[in-house]
C-alpha cells in the first residue's frame, strides 16, 4: 500500500537539511532524489501505509494509493493534519466523498513540561515510580 | 578522524551509563523515568533506528488504550491475561504492570492525549475522577492519532535531544571482557551517514518491539508491507538478547490476529463497543455452533473472555469445512445501535466507526473506500493473519526476566526488576516474555519500571568500567560485510540483482518466510506442523543462516534490511526450536502440533525456556515449573 509523491507539489523541502518525509518515515522508505530534488518511496512493497510522511509533508505532496495487487482503483483516504485536529477525506471508488474531523491533542505542541510539578525522585529501593510518591503499592492478595 | 564514505565508515564511540535501544512506548517510558532518578551522576542515552515522534508500534496512532485498570483489581487483570494465554503466564510481572499502568495513562492525558469521557463526567480528567468510555472491561477509547508524538515529546524533553541518536540501527549487543555474563555495550550503524557507532554502557534496555514478516504474509506484491503489526518490527529484541546468552521464554507462543481481511483493520471496537457479531458464510454464529469443540481446551473455553486462540480455532473449523467467508455483520450492529439514536447521534456513530480505522489502520479505510464498503450497508470479511511474535499484545513470547522483589517468589527474582539473566541487560514491552496484554500503556509503564531499576543498578555498580569483549574492529567489519560483498562483486554480472556471489535482503526475507510458512505452521498449512516438518524446517533455516554471510547491501538502506532480516532469522529459529520442544497443542487457532493435537496440562503446564550459548551457538531448552500466585477462576 505505497505512498506516492506528486511531482508538481514536492519541492524537496527546498534543499534544507531535513527532508520531512525521509526524516519521519518509520521504515526508512522515503528518500530524496537529489538530482531532481523530489522525494520518492524507495521500497513501495514495504510501505505500512501509516501516512506519517503524508501528515508531515509541508507541501501536501504525498498521498497513498492502495496496493494494486488487491484493492480496486479509485478509492483514497486523505488527511489534513493541524497541531490540534485531523481532517479526513474518504473518497470511494464510486465517487462518494465523506469527511471526518477528529481532535488529536488537547495541549499546544511543544508545551509539555515533563517534570513540572512532579515529585522529586524518592527512594530508589522501593517499588514506586517517581510520580507515585506517597502511594502504597498493592501486593498480591491471593483471595482477592 | 576523516569523514566516512560508503565502504569506509567513520567509527564513533559513545560512552554512557544507561543505554536505551529502541524508541517506542517502552523506550519513551524508560527515558522519562530514568532521567528523574539519574540525577547528575548517571548518564542516559537513547538510540532509535527511526525518529521517535513516529517510531515503534504506536507510530500510526491508536484508537484505544487497551490496558487501563480503573476500578478493576490487578488480581483480576492477572486472571484475564492468564486465561487468554492458556494458563501459562507470570502473575508477578502481570500484576506489576497492573498496579502501575494507570499512572502512565494519566500522564498521557496530562500531556495532551484526548481520552473519551462518559457523559456524566465530560471534561473531567482521569486523575480527577473522570470516567473513561470503556469499550471493554480493560479498554478505553481515545482520539489517538497523535498518541506517539505526545509520548515522544515528553521523553525527548526528559533526556534532552543531545542524548538521542536517531536513525542508528543497533545490530549487536556486546558482553563485557572482564566480567562474565555482563552487558557492556552495543554496536550499530547510521542509516543516514557513513558512521558505525560503538556504545559502551553499564546497563542496557533492549526494547525493539516484536517480530513481523518472519512468515510469508497473506498479502502479495505491494500489499506485503501492509502487515498487521508494524512492518519494521524485525525481531531485533529477541535476536540480540539470544546472541548474548539471555534466557528466552515461551518463544513457541505467537499471535494470529483475526482482522478485517487484507487491510488488517481492528475488530476490537466492532466486537466490544458496537456489539457486532461475526459469522460464517451461511449466517451461523461459529462460536455458538462450535462451543462443544472448545471443551477439549477446558477450563479456558469458559473464561469470561474466551481466549483469542480458541476463537480462531472455532473460526478455522468453518473455513476448513468450506463454510466461508467469515463475515463481520456491521450493518446489523449499526442498525441496532441506531434504533435509539437521533440522526445526529447516528452520524456521530458512523464517524466513530471510521475513526477506529483512521486512528490506527488507515489502510483498512483505503480498502473499504476502494471496494465501496460502507459499514452500515455491507458486512466485511474477516481473516486470520500470518503469525506474529510479540510479548505485549495478545501474545507472550520474549525474554525471561526478574520480577519485583515484593511479590515475586525467589526463583523469579534476582535483584533488579525486569533484568534478564544477563547482568545489566534489561527489557520491557514486547521484550518481556510470559506476560502479554500490556499493550501501549503497559509497555510504557514497564519501561519506567525497568528504568528505575537500571539507575539503581548503575548506582550499585558505580565502579564498573565496561570493556567490550571481542575485537571491535572485527565486529565492525562483520557489520559492514554486506557492503564489502556488494562492492567486490557487483560488476561481475550485467544485472546487479542477479549475481551468484550474493543474496539480496529481499530474496533472503522471502526464503525465510517460505521456510516458516511451509514447515513451521504458517497460513498455507492452516497453521499445522509436526516433528518431521520442523526437522526439515530447521535444516533449511541452518542453510539460510549460512547464506546470511553472503547478504549484500548496495546502500545504507539495504544494509538496514540485511541486518533486520538476520534478526528475523534468529527469532524464527528460536520460535521453531520452542515449537519443536513443546509436544502438545497449547494454542489451537494459533498453531497445531498435528502429532500432539491435545492440550496436555499434566506434562506441559510449564514455561519453556531456552538459551543459546554465545560461544558455541548451541541451544539448550528446558521446562520451568509454572505457579499461580493469584488463585485462578476463569468463569
Amino acid at each position: 500500500m505505497p505512498t506516492f509523491v506528486h511531482t508538481d507539489k514536492c519541492d524537496g523541502c527546498k534543499g534544507g537539511e531535513v527532508t520531512a518525509c525521509a526524516y519521519i518515515c518509520p521504515h526508512d522508505l522515503m528518500k530524496l532524489d537529489t538530482d531532481r530534488m523530489k522525494a520518492f518511496n524507495q521500497e513501495p512493497e514495504q510501505c505500512w501505509e501509516c501516512q506519517c510522511c503524508v501528515k508531515a509533508c509541508p507541501q501536501q505532496a504525498i498521498e497513498v494509493r492502495s496496493f494494486q495487487d488487491w484493492v480496486p482503483m479509485g478509492g483514497a483516504a486523505i488527511p489534513l493534519r493541524t497541531d490540534s485536529a485531523i481532517m479526513w477525506t474518504i473518497k470511494f471508488r464510486d465517487g462518494e466523498l465523506k469527511r471526518f474531523k477528529f481532535p488529536i491533542r488537547t495541549t499546544q505542541v511543544g508545551t509539555i513540561d515533563p517534570y513540572g510539578d512532579k515529585p522529586q525522585a524518592g527512594d530508589i529501593n522501593d517499588e514506586l515510580l517517581f510520580t507515585e510518591e506517597g502511594k502504597s503499592m498493592p501486593v498480591i492478595d491471593a483471595s482477592a | 578522524m576523516s569523514e566516512g564514505t560508503f565502504g569506509n565508515p567513520e567509527i564513533v564511540e559513545v560512552e554512557t551509563d544507561v543505554l536505551i535501544v529502541g524508541g517506542g512506548m517502552a523506550a519513551c517510558g524508560a527515558a522519562y523515568e530514568a532521567m528523574r532518578w539519574a540525577g547528575d551522576d548517571v548518564r542516559v542515552t537513547l538510540v532509535d533506528k527511526a525518529a521517535m515522534d513516529r517510531s515503534g508500534a504506536v507510530a500510526q496512532g491508536l484508537s484505544a488504550i487497551n490496558t487501563y485498570l480503573g476500578d478493576n483489581s490487578p488480581e483480576d487483570y492477572c486472571r484475564m491475561v492468564s486465561a487468554d494465554l492458556m494458563g501459562i503466564t507470570r502473575d508477578d510481572l502481570v500484576f506489576d504492570v497492573g498496579r502501575h499502568v494507570d499512572d502512565s495513562v494519566k500522564l498521557f492525558e496530562e500531556w495532551g492525549l484526548p481520552i473519551w469521557k462518559d457523559k456524566s463526567t465530560e471534561g473531567v480528567a482521569l486523575k480527577d475522577g473522570g470516567k473513561p468510555v470503556n469499550s471493554g472491561r480493560w479498554q478505553i477509547m481515545i482520539n489517538g492519532e497523535s498518541y506517539k508524538p505526545i509520548v515522544a515529546e515528553a521523553a525527548k524533553k526528559a533526556i534532552g535531544i543531545e542524548n538521542i541518536y536517531e536513525r542508528v540501527f543497533i545490530v549487536k549487543l556486546l558482553l563485557d571482557a572482564n566480567n562474565d555474563n555482563q552487558i557492556a555495550g552495543a554496536v550499530g550503524f547510521s542509516v543516514r551517514e557513513h558512521k558505525l557507532y560503538v556504545f559502551r554502557c553499564k546497563t542496557l534496555l533492549n526494547v525493539c518491539g516484536g517480530a513481523v514478516n518472519i512468515f510469508r504474509p497473506r498479502s502479495t506484491g505491494e500489499g506485503m508491507g501492509r502487515t498487521w503489526y508494524p512492518v519494521w518490527n524485525a525481531g531485533s529484541t529477541y535476536a540480540m538478547a539470544a546472541e548474548v546468552g539471555a534466557e528466552l521464554t515461551m518463544m513457541e507462543n505467537r499471535f494470529v490476529p483475526c482482522r478485517f481481511k487484507d487491510g488488517y483493520g481492528p475488530v476490537g471496537a466492532w466486537f466490544l463497543l458496537f456489539k457486532s457479531q461475526a459469522m460464517n458464510g451461511y449466517g451461523e454464529n461459529y462460536m455458538v455452533k462450535n462451543a462443544d469443540m472448545l471443551k477439549d481446551f477446558a477450563p479456558y473455553d469458559t473464561a469470561t473472555v474466551i481466549p483469542t486462540c480458541l476463537r480462531n480455532h472455532a473460526m478455522l473449523k468453518e473455513m476448513k469445512d468450506g463454510l466461508g467467508p467469515i463475515m463481520m455483520d456491521t450493518p446489523t450492529a449499526m442498525a441496532k445501535l441506531s434504533e435509539t439514536m437521533t440522526p445526529k447521534e447516528v452520524k456521530h456513530l458512523e464517524a466513530e466507526a471510521w475513526e477506529d480505522f483512521l486512528d490506527m489502520c488507515i489502510g483498512q479505510a483505503g480498502v473499504w473506500a476502494g471496494m465501496n464498503i460502507r459499514p452500515e450497508e455491507s458486512a466485511s470479511e474477516l481473516m486470520p493473519t500470518e503469525p506474529y511474535l510479540l510479548g505485549s499484545h495478545s501474545g507472550c513470547c520474549g525474554i525471561w526476566v526478574s520480577g519485583p522483589k515484593d511479590i515475586s517468589p525467589p526463583e523469579w527474582q534476582w535483584g533488579y526488576n525486569r533484568m534478564t539473566t544477563v547482568k545489566g541487560l534489561f527489557t520491557a514491552g514486547d521484550g518481556v516474555g510470559a506476560s502479554g496484554h500490556k499493550f501501549s500503556s503497559g509497555s510504557h509503564a514497564e519501561g519506567r519500571i525497568a528504568a528505575k531499576n537500571m539507575v539503581r543498578y548503575c548506582r550499585e555498580h558505580a565502579d564498573l568500567v565496561p570493556e567490550l569483549k571481542g575485537d571491535i574492529n572485527a565486529i565492525t567489519e562483520e557489520i559492514y560485510r554486506p557492503v564489502r560483498t556488494y562492492l567486490e562483486h557487483k560488476d561481475k554480472t550485467t544485472a546487479e540483482d542477479i549475481n551468484p556471489h550474493y543474496i539480496t535482503p529481499k530474496m533472503y526475507q522471502m526464503r525465510l518466510q517460505k521456510i516458516m510458512d511451509e514447515y513451521v505452521a504458517g497460513v498455507s498449512t492452516y497453521y499445522n506442523t509436526n516433528g518431521k516438518l520442523l526437522d526439515m524446517g530447521l535444516e533449511y533455516l541452518e542453510m539460510l543462516k549460512e547464506d546470511s554471510k553472503h547478504l549484500r547491501a548496495k546502500d545504507l538502506h539495504e544494509l538496514l534490511r540485511a541486518w533486520e532480516n538476520y534478526h528475523r532469522t534468529r527469532t524464527a529459529e528460536a520460535h521453531l526450536r520452542h515449537i519443536m520442544f513443546r509436544e502438545e497443542t497449547r494454542y489451537p487457532g494459533f498453531f497445531y502440533r498435528a502429532d500432539f493435537p491435545d492440550l496436555d496440562d499434566a506434562n506441559w503446564k510449564v514455561f519453556v525456556n531456552s538459551r543459546m550459548d554465545p560461544e558455541t551457538g548451541e541451544w539448550e531448552l528446558k521446562k520451568v515449573p509454572h505457579i499461580d500466585l493469584v488463585e485462578k477462576h476463569y468463569g
